[in-house]
């Protein structure tokens, strides 16, 4: 069961709508994937992101990786505890593993984002 | 298709990710290759090291024959003693790195890597074809295997197990002994830097020996991702990454290991070439950051390139990344600053002291 609260997108990540800000994670799919996190470079605060743009290096005990943001705007805040304990990622990736929040530019992207069932399902097709 | 080792169900039930290494399917990781990394650190873990070799020479010849293809002499090597090595090509370049154990006055047991093993044996038949006196058995792949006990507590989950008084097998003896009536080769060695222990024995005798570890509630298992990340910490070479056939022991830093006043394959290359000296060398490397290098990555000096990554990784103990390379002898001092150029950036080093880690166990007294 993902959260019910957030949307997702089709590479992993999740956001939580609330107003105008978005908070950009990834989901504990991908944290699986990648194995424990070691290293992450977060993006500068106020920096202008449009969807897809590459937001975040990210590197594993096993591979290497960039969070694209899944919803364009003004970056506000940081989750700045990743620094120094990547590993947060992996323990708690819903909440105390998030990675950046955004002043969303255009509310309208959201909407083109996964639903919660539509994500599950997603999952679920990729273990037939 | 990759092969299974005698204890692949019990990899798969205890949740490993099974991976193809060198043939053989191996957990790469079972819950996290960072807690199992930090627990060998602190406690005690054990890896299935069944894809390795296990060549037993014996025979009145045997020390004779190995004494041309090893580096290690085995005239020397005391019965009960073990001694690490190589397997040389004609130019010193390295074939294998190995272990060789005297187990008794006419009987030897060289362990080889996996991925070198069938190479080796091809090798050394070569080699030996005709000699008198010697018998190889190779006792590698189905039917045997081997374990590695590795960590500060692993002499008191063994000890309980076998009928032999630890307190005796310093570090790289090795000797025969018995759990439960069962007969095992018991060293100890390892590479992770920890006190530890390598067992080799039948695959039905290691199953069992296996399940035995695990019911301690010291032990947890760990698989092939910390099993790389202990050894960088540790500077120990692995083949394929550090060692290749261009590359001799004494360009990898290693040259303490060999004695070429001795007649070996190789031998007289590493006579030269410890006489010219080499060109580059390995060194040790850390950055500042947990952001870590590639194996083949660039490293450079200003604007000169003047040397490349072998291994690297993010260290959990020391919580910054480091690694190894090859670098130009002019710039190997301690304390040099480099920069690995890693496609996305170029990430500042400093050349270190091996090893890179200084607290490990291995020759702590049991």
């Amino acid at each position: 069961m993902v959260p019910n609260n957030l949307a997702y997108t089709e590479e992993h990540e999740w956001v939580r709508i609330e107003g105008k800000t978005g908070t950009v994670g990834i989901t504990d799919h991908a944290q699986h994937a990648l194995g424990d996190l070691t290293f992450v470079e977060l993006p500068q605060i106020g920096r202008q992101l449009s969807r897809g743009d590459e937001a975040c290096a990210i590197e594993s005990s096993k591979a290497a990786a960039s969070i694209y943001s899944p919803v364009g705007g003004k970056v506000v805040e940081v989750n700045g505890a990743l620094e120094d304990d990547p590993g947060l990622v992996n323990s708690d990736c819903y909440s105390k593993g998030w990675f950046y929040k955004v002043e969303l530019s255009d509310p309208a992207e959201a909407e083109a984002l996964l639903k919660p069932a539509a994500y599950e399902k997603l999952l679920g097709e990729g273990e037939n | 298709m990759p092969r299974k080792t005698a204890l692949y169900d019990r990899h798969e039930r205890l949740g490993g990710r099974m991976v193809d290494f060198a043939g053989w399917l191996l957990p790469v990781q079972y819950e996290s290759i960072l807690g199992e990394h930090v627990y060998c650190r602190v406690s005690a873990v054990v890896f299935d090291t069944s894809h390795m070799g296990q060549f037993y020479f014996t025979g009145p010849g045997a020390g004779e024959q190995l004494g041309k293809l090893c580096t290690q002499d085995p005239a020397a090597l005391k019965v009960g003693r073990c001694k690490y090595g190589f397997l040389l090509n004609e130019i010193g370049g390295v074939l294998d790195d190995t272990i060789l154990m005297r187990l008794g006055g006419q009987q030897y047991l060289l362990v080889v890597n996996a991925g070198t093993l069938d190479g080796d044996l091809e090798w050394i038949q070569s080699h030996m074809s005709g000699a008198a006196g010697v018998e190889l058995v190779n006792r590698s792949g189905a039917g045997w295997g081997k374990l590695d006990l590795q960590g500060p507590r692993s002499a008191e989950v063994l000890g309980p197990l076998v009928d032999i008084d630890l307190h005796k097998l310093g570090y790289f003896g090795v000797t025969e002994a018995a759990c439960r009536g069962r007969r095992l080769v018991l060293s100890r060695t390892g590479y992770t830097g920890e006190l530890g222990y390598e067992i080799m024995a039948p695959a039905d005798d290691l199953v069992r020996m296996f399940d035995r570890l695990m019911a301690s509630a010291i032990v947890r298992p760990a698989g092939l991702g910390a099993r790389d990340s202990l050894r960088l910490e540790m500077c120990y070479p692995l083949y394929g990454h550090e060692l290749s056939p261009l590359r001799t022991p004494i360009e990898a830093d290693l040259g303490g290991f060999v004695k070429p006043q001795r007649e070996f394959i190789g031998a007289e290359a590493l006579r030269e070439q410890f006489a010219a000296g080499t060109k580059q060398k390995l060194i040790a490397f850390r950055s500042d950051s947990r952001r870590r290098a590639n194996p083949e990555n660039p490293i450079f000096c200003a604007d000169r390139a003047v040397g490349r990554v072998t291994s690297a990784a993010f260290s959990p103990s020391l919580k910054v990344s480091v690694g190894m390379g090859y670098v130009d002898m002019a710039f190997c001092r301690l304390g040099q600053e480099l920069v690995v150029d890693t496609d996305r950036i170029e990430l500042p080093v400093v050349v270190c002291e091996k090893p890179l880690y200084t607290h490990g166990t291995c020759r702590a007294s049991v």
